[in-house]
């Protein structure tokens, strides 16, 4: 996710232009990690409301999604695959009746799991006019995501602006009316069939061809590069500047989890405290790309700017302090 | 109002067990898994090829006179595979070894030493670029002595860094 968002920026900043193989590879990865990153979400979303079938049911649905990027990419989750001008790897002729398959059967599961949720009267009592953010709100909030597309917001990068090769299969923008926490399990669920079926599209459109760009020159210093990316949270925006040496002079990411937090306190209004953790979880937050920092000395309320040696010599007392 | 409750009940029967009995068991990833890397010296040229690609720059290199110290800090790895992509020798690779966990960070230490060719203006090594050139380097010298043949021209050192 990041790394397509970082390879794009780059690919931007210096005209590099990227086969449509490698576009489509890029595709097939993307969707493969938002079908497990919305089971996974599925299952927490279950285990918070206290209903660990649901956590049990998704993440065994989920596994052989995790096992198939593995056999692709190399690895579970750290997938590796992009570089910039294309993809590391080839997905070989032999393994697109193995993706098929896995494909069939979390289709088939997927639905069973969404009937039976649908059918469960426990599961809407307990999500259905909980954690409510209005049409309104969502908008004035500039919420993100699958947070936002059940509160009746049609925004999706990949829809809006393609990357990758989604022009090319297209993609239905899955939208909610409820405005709820369940709008947003309806959503999640619905994205991840909609995958599905573009991941089906995409391995019957590749085309053959070389999956990495030829580089020829180096990357020349100075260029600006921008590009966003529909992540399963919401969009991420990379922002590259280009250096003489081999790494980037600047480079910023946006992750959409704090934009979607700011919506919380009002999700939380009136609500009961037992409400509190479903409602801050249907946003499904990374809390770790929350994080931010601001050193203030409490006596005399200055902040502190630290440099970048500063940080790089704390940082480095950090990883020494085990050996 | 139990339609659902019956049908999350008949979707947990047809599942009985998914479990694997792992640890017990081995478990073997799949062609093409990248686990741990793993360095073969007798093939390292010293190029700095890895060092320069990693992502989370734990491959360092030390220029130290008449030899090159390699440093691998394995705790930092991202297990892209970067290093042995780009390593024209092949002296890295990626292992299928994943039960890397540790109550001791020295054993994800690895520091490498390779007797190079100094050259005579600047002092920083270099790799020579024949048999001929090597036989005044004190890699083949030191290779001649303690492991037989030239070949195999270096020695890792076992050393822990406090």
């Amino acid at each position: 996710m990041h790394s397509t968002g970082y390879c794009q920026a780059l690919e931007k900043a210096a005209e590099i232009e990227v086969p449509a193989r490698a576009r489509f590879i890029r595709t097939i990865i993307l969707e493969l990690e938002r079908i497990h990153s919305h089971l996974l979400w599925l299952g927490i979303a279950g285990h918070i409301i206290g209903f660990d079938t649901v956590l049990m049911q998704t993440w065994r649905i989920r596994e052989p999604v995790m096992w198939l990027a593995e056999q692709i990419t190399g690895n579970r989750k750290l997938y590796g695959m992009n570089i910039v001008g294309g993809v590391r790897r080839d997905i070989p002729e032999a393994l697109h009746p193995k993706i098929l398959e896995v494909m069939d059967q979390v289709e088939k599961e997927t639905k069973a799991v969404l009937e039976a949720v649908v059918n469960d009267s426990t599961i809407r009592m307990r999500l259905e006019g909980v954690g409510k953010v209005p049409n309104s709100e969502a908008i004035a909030h500039s919420i993100l995501g699958p947070s936002a597309r059940g509160s009746g917001v049609a925004i999706d990068i990949r829809a809006d602006h393609p990357y990758a090769a989604y022009a090319e299969t297209g993609v239905n923008v899955i939208v909610e009316t409820g405005e709820d926490i369940w709008a947003r399990t309806v959503v999640r669920i619905k994205e991840t069939l909609e995958s599905v079926r573009i991941i089906r599209d995409a391995l019957a459109m590749m085309p053959k061809g070389p999956i990495q760009a030829v580089i020829d020159k180096p990357i020349p210093p100075g260029r600006v590069g921008c590009s966003s990316v529909e992540a399963p949270r919401g969009e991420t925006h990379h922002f590259v500047i280009t250096s003489e040496e081999p790494r980037p002079y600047r480079w910023k990411a946006r992750a959409p989890t704090f934009q979607n937090l700011q919506v919380v306190p009002l999700a939380i209004l009136n609500e009961t405290i037992a409400d509190v953790p479903i409602t801050v979880g249907s946003f499904d937050p990374c809390f770790s790309c929350t994080e931010r920092v601001e050193a203030v000395d409490v006596r005399s309320g200055q902040v502190r700017v630290y440099r970048k040696k500063e940080l790089e010599e704390l940082s480095r007392a950090f990883t020494r302090r085990g050996r | 109002m139990f339609k659902g409750k019956i049908q999350e009940a008949l979707i947990c029967f047809a599942h009985p067990r998914v479990t694997l009995k792992y640890p017990f068991e081995p478990l073997e990833p799949p062609e093409g898994f990248r686990g741990r890397i793993a360095v073969e010296v007798e093939r390292c040229i010293g190029c700095g090829g890895c060092a320069n690609v990693c992502p989370s720059r734990l491959i360092r290199f030390y220029d130290e006179g008449d030899r090159t110290r390699m440093e691998f800090i394995l705790d930092r790895c991202t297990y892209c595979g970067r290093c042995a992509d780009v390593c024209p020798e092949n002296a890295v690779t990626m292992t299928k070894e994943f039960e890397t966990a540790t109550d001791d960070l020295r054993d994800l230490y690895i520091v490498q030493e390779l007797y190079m060719g100094t050259c005579n203006r600047c002092g920083r090594c270099f790799e020579t670029e024949n048999w001929i050139d090597k036989i005044p380097t004190r890699r083949h010298r030191e290779g001649a002595r303690f492991l037989g043949p030239a070949t195999p021209h270096t020695e890792p050192i076992q050393e822990v860094r406090r």
